[in-house]
């Protein structure tokens, strides 16, 4: 029975593959900026947002994606990891529509969370920009993003102002013990 | 009272010294560089491969066979390229059925094979005859590990072309399509 069904479908091998169409068109042009964001000395525990601007060059208004990627190893730059966590990264929009010869600007937001364990690292994570399309070839913009983290997490700063605090409140009391024993003392 | 007012700006002073450092390091400066005016584009001169009805087991390829396509990097800075497929879904209904894109550029029922070649490229590929597997994983284009050329500059151009090699058994009278999506990224 199978072998009956696989020498139809032999016979009738005839199918039509990929969209068929006449016109072989260009595909979407578009461009993204920056191709590269550095972010130096975020502490663990903070945010910063940044803007990616897609650039519809096109005749017509489109459809755009934007999502986090994992480059490989070999693709990450020299000393660079991968991005802990994809959740970590968000954008004002995952999909925008960009109207013919227009700009349109997605705020990308990168906040790790507030653990030691993330301090004093260097990752990348690339930012890929796509045109959604039902052509065969399609084309899909990655921006890099190198992330360093400070080395001291906010917490050890923060250790610093209660010791300083405390220190004062010592110092004073110290000082009104001494004023007060004085003033009782007999003349 | 005299000890007093030394002690109160002893207290004050020790509690700026210990607190400004930190008060300090908690406005620490995040760095956000947006690697100059960077702009990254890549285009296709052509998206569609219009093939018609296909038969089973069989090669197809584009034509010209390694000049079908050409890629120019469009933006203002050096790119690297990447080639990444999927499966080929039924157009009328993509969840019912499929053809599975082999991970090796074979065949088998219900799975396809494709290949890309760029001009100029005769020994690459697992065959060295300059054609390479288009897989579901994201691979080098151009330039690839252990090859001798470098990243696109602006203004570059990569001509290349596609092969297809249909399942060895499809259900037949079916459209199908899929997509092969080129990414680029800052070099």
């Amino acid at each position: 029975m199978v072998g009956h069904i696989k020498l139809a479908g032999l016979i009738a091998a005839l199918l039509v593959i990929f969209l068929p169409s006449f016109i072989l068109a260009q595909d979407v042009s578009f461009s993204v900026s920056p191709a590269v964001v550095k972010i130096d000395n975020l502490p663990p525990g903070e945010a910063a947002e940044f803007e990616l601007t897609i650039h519809n060059k096109d005749e017509a208004a489109h459809n755009f994606t934007i999502a986090a990627f994992q480059p490989p190893e070999e693709e990450r730059g020299e000393g660079r990891a991968e991005f802990p966590d994809d959740s970590w990264l968000s954008f004002s929009s995952q999909e925008i529509e960009v109207a013919a010869n227009s700009e349109a600007n997605v705020t990308a937001t990168v906040a790790i969370p507030r653990e030691q364990k993330w301090a004093g690292e260097d990752w990348e994570v690339w930012l890929g920009v796509a045109a959604e399309s039902s052509d065969l070839l399609a084309v899909r913009l990655y921006a890099r993003l190198l992330v360093s983290t400070n080395h001291a997490m906010e917490s050890t700063s923060n250790a610093g102002l209660v010791t300083g605090i405390v220190v004062g409140i010592i110092l004073l009391g110290c000082g009104g013990y001494y004023y007060f024993r004085r003033r009782v003392k007999p003349e | 009272m005299k000890a007093v007012v030394t002690s109160i700006v002893v207290a004050i002073i020790l509690v700026l010294i210990f607190s400004l450092p930190a008060l300090a390091q908690e406005s620490g400066t995040i760095t956000i560089t947006m690697t100059g005016v960077n702009e990254i584009s890549i285009s296709l001169d052509k998206t569609q491969w219009p093939l018609g009805n296909v038969a089973s087991n069989t090669e197809y390829e584009t034509s010209p066979p390694i000049e079908w396509c050409t890629l120019t990097v469009e933006g203002n800075c050096n790119v690297n390229t990447f080639i990444v497929g999927e499966d080929a879904t039924w157009v009328d209904d993509p969840g019912a059925y499929k053809w599975t894109l082999s991970s090796d550029g074979t065949n088998g029922d219900h799975i396809y094979g494709l290949w890309f070649r760029i001009s100029g490229d005769n020994t690459r590929g697992p065959h060295s005859d300059g054609y390479v597997p288009i897989t579901k994983t994201q691979d080098e284009f151009w330039p690839y590990s252990g090859g001798s050329g470098s990243s696109l500059a602006p203004g570059g151009t990569k001509q290349f072309g596609l092969k297809l090699l249909t399942p060895n058994y499809f259900v037949g009278s079916r459209q199908m399509q899929t997509q092969i999506t080129i990414s680029a990224v800052a070099a």
